[in-house]
């Protein structure tokens, strides 16, 4: 069944692009009077009949397969009922009526017999099918990945559809040309030869604009739908693309030689030029569509896999490469900086080796050598170990729950050897043969999400560090990921002070659920992009004051568009009945979620008695610690005025930690 | 025929269809938004409505008969937020207190709704 899918989806595919590759070499070509130039259109035109038959007849299939997946079971595919509820309901299916429909058309106009003696005439048939040709075309962009690229889903399709009409002109356009290049090649063919090289030279030109077209469109949709080296490499869709992309790198080879070497030749009379070189270029042209016709293959494969930004890439090799690596190595440091700078320079020779015409082999070997030279110099510094899990993202969102479950689970199963504040510090862990790592310095945040989910998975074996695989569920794992980045964030936010640094957001406020009696659960999430949030976490019986000097300014900070969320830390259930009528509370106090926020909030900043200040985008931007006492409000004040004066929005930041 | 006048027809027709299929997409659409508009403003306006919310009671001011309350989504009247709602009578708030959770009763024609009922649920 996934075969068959394949096969038709490759057929549909490969029809629809030559489709617009006949027509448009027909009319690049132009018209002719002689009969070979005649003979050959005529030829393509019956070629296109049969294109736009398999375009409709593997379109059928294609509806019919799709229906039996959306349908869960293949019977599906024959029921009438079902097929119309996927055209009319699904985003695909209207996709599909349209471009069906446009097919249809486009068949029946080349079945017709049309008399296209006058110039008029001809070009009116010839544009008319270029037309519906690339109308039945683009389309296809709506129903494929494109159409789920979250945000600016517009501006994927309308890349994607030129990209698909580019290979339809580039691709369709070869096989078209090599057998007009052919026949005018052969002896009869001599009265169509001037008409066959011009068509050559004219398809040059456009091939040449087309493949940048190709090339700028389809990087913008690989950064899309891949997104990093990892999704490339680590995923089925990514490495689907490598292997387009070294198709289409010896299709491109190919192409080169053609306009370097055999459309110079194609002129005159000469056992090089002339019949010889048309027939070299007819049969690299050949070669060409092959190739373009395998990657459309791989195409049709690709339209059926989950792009690699929604997959968890599997990293196939043990070393990556990290900048982060340099931290405190100032030798490594200048290392790599001289090697990227002689890596430069052999770029630059490279640049010169091409342009330049004479003496280019050795100028080209020697920039080459000069290139290897400084990567080789460059790159080993910033290698650090991987594992194929070193880019997985977690499955479980940096959220104040998943981090207080981790903290427990951090008690239960690390603090025997890591310390129970994470400096790897108890007494089971010194005895050790490699000491247990200090889990709250910067150490933490240089290795990804992925490495420490590795390390809690399969232990560090030479270091003593256990496997927690199978004692661990996935999702416990990631609780204690979770817990690790929180405490070395902690670690590293020990300097924020109650003033903001302008501009820099850099701590991630982890998300969290709380309620306010009966009301519905709200996150943090919820205030993105709308509110700032003071987070208060308080002891009552020290900070009645400040929360009356706070419920004082109620008015005041709701104008400036803070939203206070007060946390008991002894998460008391009825928070609201103790604070009383004396201060008159009315901002928001947690009676669910405290506990989970207490616990996550305390490993950023510990105090009985803590304030942070959360910006808009979702980041910590101010911690207050303090004991309760009623203090200096405006100060507060005034750093949120600063945060609503920032011209630049920092993106926010992502649900995972990394 | 001439080749053309084919494709001038072809275009036509084609321009034609969408076009029409447009304009009849559009007036639907265009009806049922009229439809929809005027079903809200029916429902919104000059009707007594009913309402009953959990919440929690944050502030009592018997001087004003008014109680201060956290509460979830009032469907069609308001969103989620602490929000003073006037008594019907002061009988109302009598034994309710800080932090009580209750259940209330909301009646009027919007936007004057007053509680004439309340009840604690915890």
């Amino acid at each position: 069944m996934y075969a068959l899918g394949l096969c038709a989806r490759w057929l549909h595919l490969a029809s629809s692009i030559l489709l617009v590759g006949a027509a448009t070499t027909i009319a690049l070509a132009g018209r002719s009077d002689r009969p070979t130039a005649r003979r050959w259109e005529h030829r393509v035109l019956l070629g296109s009949r049969g294109l736009a038959l398999a375009a409709l007849g593997s379109g059928l299939i294609v509806l019919g397969l799709q229906t039996a997946l959306f349908e869960g079971r293949g019977g599906a595919a024959l029921e009438a009922g079902s097929i119309a509820r996927v055209l009319i309901e699904t985003q695909a299916g209207r996709v599909w009526l349209v471009r069906f429909g446009l097919l249809a058309i486009l068949a029946a106009f080349l079945w017709s017999r049309l008399h296209v003696e006058s110039s008029l005439d001809w070009r009116a048939a010839r544009a008319q099918a270029m037309l519906l040709g690339a109308a039945a075309l683009v389309p296809a962009a709506a129903a494929g990945h494109a159409a789920a690229v979250e945000p600016e889903t517009a501006r994927a399709i309308a890349l994607d559809g030129l990209h698909v009409l580019g290979a339809g002109v580039w691709v369709g356009g070869l096989l078209p040309l090599a057998l007009l290049l052919w026949t005018a090649a052969a002896e009869p063919g001599a009265d169509a030869r001037p008409y066959a090289v011009l068509a050559a030279r004219r398809f040059s030109r456009l091939a040449l604009g087309v493949v940048l077209v190709l090339v700028a469109t389809g990087t913008l949709m690989a950064i899309a739908n891949v997104g990093n080296v990892a999704g490339l490499v680590g995923t089925a869709y990514g490495r689907l693309l490598l292997a387009k992309l070294g198709l289409v790198v010896a299709a491109l080879a190919l192409a080169a030689v053609n306009r370097a070497v055999h459309l110079g030749r194609l002129a005159g009379d000469g056992p090089t030029v002339g019949r010889p070189a048309m027939r070299r270029l007819a049969t690299f042209l050949v070669g060409e569509g092959l190739i373009a016709l395998a990657v459309l293959a791989i195409v049709a494969t690709m339209t059926v896999t989950p792009p690699a930004r929604h997959e968890a890439p599997t990293w196939p090799f043990s070393v990556r490469l990290s900048f982060a690596a340099l931290e405190g190595a100032p030798a490594a440091s200048a290392r790599v900086l001289i090697g990227s700078q002689i890596a430069v320079l052999g770029l630059v020779g490279l640049a010169a080796g091409l342009a330049i015409r004479g003496r280019r082999l050795p100028l080209v070997a020697g920039a080459l050598v000069v290139l290897g030279a400084g990567v080789g110099l460059a790159l080993p510094p910033l290698a650090v170990d991987a594992y194929p899990t070193t880019y997985l993202r977690p499955s479980v969102p940096y959220h104040a729950a998943s981090i207080a479950s981790g903290a427990t689970l951090y008690r239960e199963h690390c603090a025997a050897c890591h310390g129970a504040g994470g400096a790897g510090d108890a007494p089971a862990g010194l005895r050790l043969a490699r000491p247990p790592a200090d889990l709250r310095g910067p150490h933490t945040a240089l290795h990804t999400a992925g490495d420490l989910f590795w390390w809690l998975t399969n232990g560090i074996p030479e270091a003593g560090m256990p496997a927690f695989g199978r004692e661990l569920g996935e999702e416990q794992r990631w609780d204690l990921v979770n817990f690790l980045r929180a405490l070395s964030s902690g670690y590293s936010a020990r300097g924020m002070r109650p003033a903001i640094e302008p501009d820099r957001p850099w701590l991630v406020a982890p998300d969290f659920t709380f309620a306010v009696g009966p009301t519905p659960p709200r996150s943090l999430r919820e205030y993105r992009g709308r509110r700032t949030v003071l987070l208060v976490l308080y002891e009552l019986a020290r900070a009645r004051s400040r929360l009356a000097e706070i419920a004082g300014r109620d008015g005041t900070l709701a104008l400036l568009g803070v939203e206070v969320i007060a946390v008991p830390v002894d998460a008391a259930p009825d928070a609201i009945k103790r604070i009383g009528p004396e201060p008159r509370v009315l901002f928001s106090v947690v009676t669910e979620g405290a506990q989970a926020i207490v616990t996550a909030y305390h490993l950023l900043a510990a105090s009985p008695h803590v304030e942070f200040l959360i910006d808009r985008q979702g980041y910590i931007r101010a911690v207050t610690r303090g004991s309760g006492a009623a203090g200096d409000l405006d100060k507060t004040i005034a750093e949120v005025q600063r945060l609503n004066e920032e011209r630049t929005a920092a993106s926010a930041p992502e649900e995972h930690v990394h | 025929m001439r080749a053309w006048k084919v494709v001038v027809l072809l275009n036509l027709a084609l321009v034609v269809g969408v076009g029409w299929g447009y304009v009849f997409w559009g007036l639907r659409a265009a009806r049922l938004d009229r439809e929809l508009a005027l079903a809200r403003a029916a429902a919104a306006s000059g009707v007594e409505r009913e309402w009953v919310v959990a919440g929690v009671v944050r502030a009592v001011l018997p001087e004003l008969d008014v109680l201060v309350i956290t509460h979830g989504e009032i469907a069609g009247l308001m969103a989620p937020m602490t929000m003073g709602f006037r008594a019907a009578s002061p009988k109302i708030h009598e034994g309710i207190s800080i932090g009580d959770e209750v259940r209330f009763t909301l009646r009027g024609v919007p936007p004057n709704v007053v509680v004439t009922a309340i009840e604690k649920t915890k």
